[in-house]
């Protein structure tokens, strides 16, 4: 393997989407990704990072810089885009405790939903936007910057009573379908307008819908066609995200369109590596709760490699980092990284 | 037991399993005007009906909407059948469980499932709803003297309140069960958290939950 010479970490992430050589392998997620340590440096309570662009680049950039992961990103919680279409999101501003923002109370059918013309000037989708900003102006423009939305099937599990949403999947699906088309277009809608900010890349995450909550063919019928139409409609390069079962979906995924897979723990990586080929980039599988909040600084190293080993193309928590983490062990994941090469074999075509 | 009998209590079983809420209700009803007892309906129809449910489920031939949609036929029979249970027929109340979903996550299909798998089997549950403040739970327990709190966490982010909430319980009361289930949460999860169960579906919920009865009322025993 011929020397590449150190990159920035931007430059690094452009290379591993275009599948050019790197100088090491990309550590970097396309989840929540913000620590505890990394909010308290600047002053900040977890709920004051949701609030406001400013609290949430910060935090964002402080994670980046504390531990000295490739990419920035935001937001952290699920709650922009429901609150965006009219619903109430508790902050939990009161809680000693890390708790990331929820919908209280839902809708309680698919027709109640109904999209605003000006939804990015709506709820708190003009902070994301401001702090998307704030990241690809500030200092440190050399890191690179992501963001992600849920998936249809899973935003729709934010708006409407998940139980009553799995069983119109049974009972009436077309009142589903035509959810999930409305869903679909605001996704792309919103998606376009944060690549149009200068984002590096974008996660589509669509975790409600692993083969332990619906069947490899209601996936295939229900779920998939909603997510190549997003696909296909923003730009490169983009992340499909499903945590949970996925090893029975994970052709499913591959035909969906992103450039790269990302899976959780409960992926086969080695044997998803054997499925897709070299042709799509695989992320994840590292147990974010194992990893970062039980192992030992040792058995940190040797997980990174053997996740790497069995064809991972980054290294990429399968989840949400969570905040009050194992501060060692996150260093320790920083260290292991810097002695992984890019696999020159699988990625540059 | 008579043919027909039989074949009503064969009729709410397969009416469960089929999530046909029409035939569990017809056989429900007729369960009644046959004079079968109701609790027997319920158990050897109803419940055994959800316990296939639950196999389904763990070979993977049935996922979560179809649960639900065989939850949803089994209570339409509670329905017809609970009135009618008569006193002393259901023996022994098997105890007493408090459950919810731990605070910060409004997930409760899981929790849902658990609860009506525990009604079922003859509990008695408080159920505390979802996104629950830990100290809900110490102080439910504690009112109602219940042997099982039963958390539940949907998500990886939430998870970790459990283990507070299992500490908080027992520095309260260390002779309580405590259950754990959800998605992110594993038997090494649970215990790791000090939790004496793990619900990993619906299906072993209630055999875990009367595991952890026997051994609490071994230690109970003088």
């Amino acid at each position: 393997m011929s020397q590449v010479a150190a990159l920035t970490p931007r430059e690094r992430i452009a290379r591993l989407f275009h599948r050019q050589p790197m100088d090491r392998m990309p550590f970097f997620s396309g989840q929540g990704m913000v620590t505890l340590p990394a909010i308290q440096s600047l002053g900040l309570r977890f709920p004051q990072i949701h609030l406001s662009a400013e609290a949430m680049a910060a935090a964002a950039t402080a994670t980046v810089e504390r531990y000295g992961f490739d990419a920035a990103v935001v937001p952290y919680d699920m709650c922009t885009v429901p609150e965006a279409l009219g619903l109430r999101a508790s902050f939990y501003e009161d809680a000693s405790d890390v708790l990331y923002p929820t919908i209280p109370a839902k809708w309680g059918s698919p027709e109640e939903v109904t999209v605003p013309p000006d939804i990015l000037e709506r709820g708190r989708l003009p902070v994301v936007s401001q702090a998307i900003g704030l990241l690809r102006e500030g200092p440190g423009a050399d890191r690179a910057i992501g963001t992600w939305l849920l998936g249809p099937f899973t935003l729709a599990g934010q708006l409407v009573e998940l139980d009553v949403l799995l069983k119109l999947t049974m009972k009436d699906r077309p009142r589903v379908e035509r959810l999930l088309d409305r869903l679909t277009e605001l996704i792309i809608h919103i998606g376009r307008a944060y690549q149009g900010m200068g984002v590096d890349y974008i996660s589509l995450r669509e975790m409600g819908t692993g083969a332990d909550i619906l069947s490899p063919r209601v996936f295939r019928e229900l779920v998939q066609p909603y997510l190549r139409r997003i696909l296909d409609s923003w730009q490169p390069p983009r992340v499909l995200h499903i945590c949970g079962a996925t090893d029975p979906i994970v052709d499913y995924l591959q035909e969906c369109g992103a450039e790269a897979l990302s899976v959780d723990h409960k992926n086969d990586l080695a044997e998803s590596r054997r499925r897709v080929g070299d042709s799509t980039l695989l992320f994840g599988n590292l147990d974010v709760y194992r990893l970062l909040g039980q192992a030992t600084v040792a058995e940190v190293g040797s997980k990174v490699r053997e996740s790497a080993a069995a064809g991972a193309d980054a290294v990429w928590p399968g989840c949400d980092i969570w905040p009050e983490l194992k501060e060692e062990n996150l260093f320790a994941l920083a260290e292991a990284v810097k002695g992984l090469p890019f696999v020159a074999e699988r990625g540059a075509h | 037991m008579t043919q027909q009998k039989q074949a009503i209590l064969d009729r709410l079983k397969q009416g469960v399993i089929d999530y046909d809420e029409e035939a569990v209700k017809e056989a429900a009803q007729e369960a009644l005007e046959e004079g079968v007892d109701a609790y027997e309906a319920i158990m050897d129809g109803l419940s055994a009906g959800m316990g296939v449910v639950g196999d389904l489920y763990e070979k993977k031939e049935y996922f979560v909407p179809e649960l639900l949609m065989s939850a949803d036929a089994m209570y339409v029979g509670l329905d017809v059948l609970r009135p009618h249970i008569k006193e002393g027929s259901r023996g022994e109340r098997k105890g007493q469980v408090v459950i919810g979903t731990v605070q910060g996550d409004v997930h409760d299909v899981g929790k849902n499932l658990i609860k009506i798998m525990f009604e079922v089997a003859g509990f008695t549950v408080h159920d505390l709803g979802r996104d629950v403040p830990l100290e809900k739970f110490v102080e439910e327990q504690m009112k109602t003297d219940a042997d099982i709190v039963a958390i539940s966490a949907m998500m990886t982010t939430t998870m970790m309140g459990m283990q507070k909430a299992v500490e908080m319980i027992r520095q309260r009361n260390p002779n309580v069960a405590i259950m754990l289930g959800g998605a992110p949460v594993t038997q090494e999860v649970a215990s790791l958290f000090g939790a004496d169960g793990y619900a990993e579906s619906a299906g072993n919920a209630v055999q875990e939950a009367l595991k952890m009865l026997k051994n609490l009322r071994e230690m109970r025993k003088p």
